[in-house]
This record gives C-alpha cells, structure tokens and sequence, in this order.
C-alpha cells in the first residue's frame, strides 16, 4: 500500500500513519517484554514497576491505531490491498496490545518471585524468553519489510517455543514434588512460562497477518506441514 | 552560424538594391518619356503650323510636304468634325471627329494633345491638333498623329541598363556580405566553439579574439567569466572534498535522512558501529530501520520542536552499543530540510564507568568483610574472653586468618597496579611451560585429591621454550589451576593440554565445573569481578586471581581467552609467544 500512489495524498499519509503507529507500538512491546523478562532474571523489582506503569502508553497507543483505522474505514472506504491492510491492522493492533499486557503479567510475578529467595537458576525460561523476543523481533521485521519468508519463521518457531513451555512444566512437576513449599513458587514459575508461550502464540498471529497482508493467503489455523517444521 | 550571417547581410542588401531599382526605374522612365514626348509634340506643333489651307488645291501635296517632314499622320478636319484631308487614309470611310480630346482641346485653349494607345499597331500613338482661324472663327484644325516608338523604346533602354547595374551592384554586394559575415561570424563562432568545449569540459585556458569591437568586449568578458567559474568550482569541489573526508573519517556515526524522513546516507563509522547488528537500513525511516522507542521518541521531538535534541539510546540487542544521539535538521535555501543524526559510541565508556563503579564498590565490600570480622572478634575478647585463654587463643586464631587475607588481597592489589604501572620487574628467561606445570602441580594435588578431583596432565613432551618470568609463569598457573580446582564438583575433572599454534604456545586448562555465563565471560579479567557473588567467596578467593593472570599474560606478550558452557565447565587459553 506504501508502494503505489493514491489520488489522495491525505489518505496515503494516513495509511502510513497507521503503520508507522504499529511499528512504533510494536516497539514498545518488544521493550516491555525485554524489561518484564530482565526484571524476572535480575529480579529486579523496580525495573517490573517501570514495565506496569509504561503499559498505560501501549494502551492508548491501541486505542489510538483502533480509532485511526476505523475513521478510515467509514471515510475513505478503502478498497482492495488497502482494505486489507486496513483490517490486518486493526488484528495486529490487538495482537500487539495483548503482549503488552503479558509483559506485565510477567512482571506482576516477577515481583511476587523477587519477594522470595530463588527458587533455582533459571535455564529454559531465559532461553525461551529469548526465542519469544526473537519471534516478535521478526515479525515486526517481517511487517517492516513485507517479508514473507521472515513471517514463515516466526510461525515454525511457535512449536519450539511450545514444548520449551512443556518441558519447564515437566522440571517444575519435580521440584513440587520434591519439596512442597516450592510450590508456590514453582506455580509462578509455571504461569511465567505459560505466558511466553501465549506471547509466542500472538507474535505467530502477527506473522500470520503479515503473511495474508502480503500474499491475500490466510494461514492463521493452518499447522505447518511437517517439512516445514524445525 | 556564418552562413546565417551571409543571409542576413546579403539579403538586407539584395532587398535594398531590388527597392531602389524599382523606385529608380519608375521615376526616370517615367521623366524620359515626358521630356521625348515633349519634345516630339513640340516638332509636331511647328509642322501642324506650317499648313495653309488658303490654297486649297496644294492641300494633298502640302500634306505629303508635313508627313515627309514630321513622319506623322496628317488629318484636316473641318468645324463640325468632319475629315475633309488625310495623308494616309481615305477620308469617305472615317468618322465624326469632333468628340476626340485633342480636337475638344484645340478648339477651347487653341492647341490639343493626347496620347492614347493604339490597337493596331500597339504602341502609344500622340495626337496634337491645333484650330485652322480666319480672323475670329474656326474654320477646321490640323490634327497630326505620330506613333511613340522611339519613346518606348528609349524607356526599354533604360529599363536594360538599370538592370545590368543592379545586377552588377548586387554582385558587389554579395562579395561584401560575404566578407563582412565572415568578418562578424568568425569570433562569435570562436567563442561558440569555446564555450561549448567548456560546456563538455574538453577545453581550458581562455579565449582570444583578434577584432577590437564589441565582440572582443564579448570574449573578455567570457575569460573573465569561465576564471570566475572555475575558482568557484575549485573552492566548491575543495569544500566537497572537506567535507567528505570529514563525513567518511570522522569517528562519530554520521546519517542524513532525506526530506521524507528516510535514511539517506550513512557514513562508514556508523556503518561500523552497527554491523551486524542492523542490515539494510538504506531507505527506510528511522522507525522503520531500528525500531527503537527512545530513538523515536528523540527524533519526534525534534519533529516537533525544530530544534536539536540529544539523547542516550541502546540499539541492537543482545549486546546493545550504546550511542550518544543528536538529532538536528539541515538548513537548506529552498525545498525540504533534511536532517542529521550524529551517533556518539560511548559503550565503551559505559563499560568503564561500570568497571570503575564496580571496582570501588567490590573493594570496599572485600576490605569491610575480614575488618566486620576482626573488629567483631577483638571486641569479644576485651569484653572478657581475654579472661578465657582458650577461646582467645581460638578468636586470635580466626583474626589472624582475616588479618591475613586482608594482606593476601592488599599485597594482590598491589602487584596488579604494579603489573599495570610496569614497575614490576621481570627476569625473563627461555623455559619450559611443562617444567613449570609439573612444579605447580604438587601445589594443587592435595586440594585436589580432597575433591577427589582427577588431574589430567597431557602436555605432549616436546614443546617449544618460551620466554618467561619463571616465578611469574608459577603464578598464573597457581591462578588458573587453583579456579579450576575450585570451581570443580567433587569427582570431577582437569586436564591440561598445550600445543604450538602460529607462533604461540598454547596452554589449555579446562574443567567440568559450574562454568561462567556466556555475557560475564569478558567481564572475569576485571578486579574483585565475581560471576557468582555469594558462592566464589566461600571458597576463599580474593577475585583478583583471574585480574592478576590477564595482566600478567599481557606483560609477558601473550593474552588470555575463556571458554565457557553454564554447568558444564570452562576452558581457559593461555597463548605464550615462542622464543625466537
């Protein structure tokens, strides 16, 4: 849609403030789960309250984008790529809102865990934190650069991801067990981990929407085929 | 060029010559035929006077006598029109002639004339007539009637002989364009020439014209131009140089974003400070490029205030450099303004400040640790375990082990800022690492032994010597074989290896210990730096063993390198430069 002029340089500027927007809040939830996750690992408490009080910005953003794509949706009734770019916004846009809220899951736990001693030294979760970081990093690059390919590897990274979450499950199963006052902890740790996994489930929804914007193809409840899968 | 000059002037010239002609032609042809027909009319008159028509029997003969003077027709015409003689024709067959002009004229002013052209013959014929009186009255007139082909004919003439000289003045004419074209083209079309060879840059120097007229006026004033010029172009290429070798060479990250916020250039510094890190960030807008939200948020202020603005942002993750920015716009005189990011790397200095803050922190924390210990213990014995010789004697035993680490670490301090100030001395010889190793070895066997630690020494026999300070090569294996030791679960294991590699011998220390996470790896060189804080000083270390081996390699002109996978153990490269 960046690509082709329209009669209308008003309506260009605002498709391009529409994504411009996404980027930009696609930024800001990259850094809140930056922060949520390096307030878990340097149990840093102050550093998860910075992540819950920025929230409030990526939800105004949301609210913001949401406004601007409807006001062009009953004004400019947009036709074709545009419509569709449009509508993936409006998607993405929600996507991205509720890894934010995520984020701060995160670190809502983080200071719960920060209050106690550490229950083991994390292994999976950073790297699992790592993978869910990169996920949302390529589907902002894919959404940048319109780039499929990108977006393709977003969606087979979402499988890694899942069976990372399994096996903490499996590992904190044993610390229970072993000890019952780990439980609590061992329950945050769990959710922690849930809640990356559902990140990763939202950055492949943006991946999939980059994928319908460029191609017109929806992916999003197709599995990947098993060549694909890592 | 020249040749539009020839038409211009030459046919300027023809036009004016062909008007004159023409102009010339009408009035004198026209001159010549009044003055012959004057002339003619004036003979005619005398003849027509010489009839006398008072002998009416001589009248046939007296008009031959007037026709073989004049050569002109001779009519007698009476009062009522009628012809009565005529020297030609014969009188029955003519008409009235009282209505011609001539007759009308003879007989109110007393003589007549007309010219009219005659059908039959084809030339203008003159006519005079003058009234036959007998005192008052007339009684007839005399008309005399001569064609003008001698008139015609003089007016032919003259017509030839203005031709031929327009012919010949447009001749001379055609030679003088032709000169003075050439003369008037030839350096204007010299100048032509030489401006367009400067247009294409294939021609230098000046031009030189030899005329002393406007166009030589013309020509220095081009000379003086094209000096002009070319000093501007000289000053403007110089400053374009400056300026690219200063954007090209200058330290700093230097980017331009072009008038739609899109990056434009970028110069090789920034170009370097984020390999790797960012690909492919030509044409796209800032947002675009790093997405990074204090990077936007700078450059949406300056958006909106129009002034600079500086700020400190981290870009590229997972190891971030971090840039001192500022944002200010480019002035242009006409068109969108541009602007410029200067990028600042200050991780470096980021990096060091951290080191230095760590380091006073760290060594505050290590000092205050033995001291809280034997203050502790010295004020339990004056209040009253002094009285008790064997507790005192077990708490002087417990502040003499504090004392002492506190001078372990002091006297470790002291060799580090020795080993960087270069006031230690080294006796460098040429020895053999695996002599050296087999010494220190005993050193470790029994802490080993009591981990149930298996050492293993696979130092192949023949091993370059390398030049070293023997005591000082004794401290950095102590060093690093004690930390691998320590560092070790119970059963587990050390080997060391060495090999020659480019000109270095290369020990190799590792273990099946706890292992450093991959980001502290660089930081284990500095001083009292501890990857575990709580777990490596219960194992009694001061954190400086590590600090002191990095110095010490370097000042034997060799480095350190480690290697290291988090719980399952580390390796350390030690890389002696060989004797030569």
């Amino acid at each position: 849609m960046q690509e082709k002029r329209h009669t209308s340089s008003h309506y260009e500027t605002e498709l391009r403030e529409v994504k411009n927007g996404l980027i930009y809040l696609g930024a800001l939830t990259e850094k809140a789960i930056q922060k949520a996750m390096n307030s878990l690992l340097e149990r840093n408490s102050e550093l998860a309250r910075a992540v819950i009080k920025d929230d409030r910005e990526i939800d105004q953003l949301d609210n913001e984008l949401e406004d601007r794509c409807v006001r062009i949706l009953a004004l400019r009734q947009p036709t074709a790529i545009d419509l569709r770019f449009i509508t993936t916004a409006i998607k993405i846009n929600g996507h991205l809102e509720r890894i934010g809220d995520m984020a701060v899951n995160i670190a809502e736990k983080a200071i719960m865990l920060n209050e106690e001693p550490q229950l083991k030294p994390y292994i999976d979760l950073p790297r699992m934190a790592d993978m869910v970081g990169e996920m949302i990093k390529f589907s902002l690059d894919a959404l940048v650069n319109n780039d499929v390919v990108l977006a393709e590897k977003v969606r087979h990274k979402e499988q890694v991801v899942d069976e990372l979450n399994e096996q903490i499950f499996r590992e904190l199963l044993t610390f229970m067990m072993e000890d019952p006052k780990a439980i609590h902890r061992a329950i945050i740790i769990m959710q922690i981990s849930k809640n990356l996994e559902r990140i990763a489930d939202h950055a492949k929804g943006v991946a999939d929407m980059v994928i319908y914007l460029v191609t017109g193809e929806s992916v999003r409840h197709q599995g990947c085929t098993e060549g694909e899968k890592e | 060029m020249k040749r539009h000059f020839f038409y211009k002037t030459f046919g300027t010239y023809l036009v004016i010559i062909i008007l004159s002609f023409f102009v010339l032609n009408l009035f004198v042809r026209d001159e010549i035929k009044k003055i012959m027909t004057a002339q003619i009319e004036e003979q005619l008159m005398t003849s027509a006077r010489l009839i006398d028509l008072n002998s009416p029997k001589d009248i046939s003969r007296q008009l031959q006598q007037i026709t073989g003077i004049s050569g002109a027709r001779v009519t007698l015409i009476d009062v009522q029109g009628k012809v009565f003689a005529d020297s030609e024709k014969e009188v029955a067959g003519l008409e009235n002639h009282i209505d011609r002009p001539e007759i009308q004229e003879a007989r109110v002013r007393g003589r007549g004339k007309s010219v009219r052209f005659s059908k039959t013959i084809g030339v203008d014929m003159l006519y005079i007539a003058i009234p036959i009186n007998e005192g008052a009255t007339i009684k007839g007139y005399v008309r005399l009637a001569r064609p003008l082909h001698d008139v015609k004919e003089a007016g032919e003439k003259s017509y030839n002989s203005f031709f031929l000289a327009l012919v010949i003045v447009a001749f001379i004419s055609l030679i003088i364009a032709v000169i003075f074209s050439y003369r008037l083209a030839a350096p204007i079309k010299e100048m032509e020439r030489f401006t367009e060879g400067l247009r294409r840059g294939t021609t230098e120097g000046s031009i030189i014209i030899k005329t002393s007229d406007e166009t030589k006026k013309l020509a220095d004033n081009i000379n003086y131009l094209v000096i002009e010029l070319k000093n501007r172009i000289r000053l403007a290429n110089e400053e374009n140089s400056k300026l690219v070798t200063a954007f090209a060479s200058m330290t700093e990250g230097v980017m331009i974003l072009d008038a739609d916020d899109k990056i434009e250039a970028v110069n090789r510094a920034l170009s370097s400070m984020l390999a790797s890190r960012y690909e492919d960030i030509a044409g796209k807008t800032l947002l675009e490029a790093f997405r990074n939200v204090e990077l936007q948020q700078a450059f949406l202020k300056f958006k909106q205030t129009g002034q600079s603005v500086f700020r400190e942002v981290a870009l590229g993750d997972p190891e971030p450099v971090i840039l001192n920015v500022s944002i200010s716009g480019i002035k242009v005189e006409s068109g969108n303004a541009k602007t410029m990011v200067v990028f600042h790397d200050i991780t470096r200095l980021k990096k060091l400040e951290r080191v230095r803050i760590d380091f006073v922190a760290n060594v505050t924390h290590e000092i205050r640790t033995p001291l809280t210990a034997i203050l502790g213990y010295l004020e339990t014995i004056r209040d009253g375990a002094i009285n008790n010789p064997e507790e005192a004697r077990k708490f002087i035993d417990i502040i003499l082990k504090h004392a002492q680490r506190l001078n372990r670490l002091v006297e470790d301090l002291l060799t580090i800022s020795r080993i960087e100030l270069g006031e230690v001395n080294f006796h460098f010889e040429d020895i053999s690492p695996a002599d050296v190793i087999n010494n220190v070895l005993p050193v470790i066997d029994p802490k080993a032994k009591s981990k149930r630690i298996e050492i293993d020494n696979l130092i192949p026999e023949k091993l370059p010597l390398i030049r070293a300070d023997k005591d000082r090569l004794t401290q950095i294996f102590v060093n690093i074989l004690d930390n691998a030791v320590k560092f070790t679960p119970e059963s587990g294991k050390v080997s060391i290896s060495a090999e020659e590699t480019n000109g270095f011998v290369l020990v190799g220390i590792s273990d099946t210990g706890i292992g450093v996470p991959k980001e502290e790896i660089e930081r284990l060189g500095e001083r009292f730096y501890r990857v575990d804080k709580t777990r490596s000083r219960d194992l009694g270390g001061t954190g400086l063993g590590l600090s002191i081996v990095k110095h010490l390699m370097i000042a034997h002109g060799g480095k350190m390198e480690i290697e290291s996978q988090l719980g399952r153990g580390t390796k350390v490269f030690l890389f002696f430069p060989v004797m030569k």
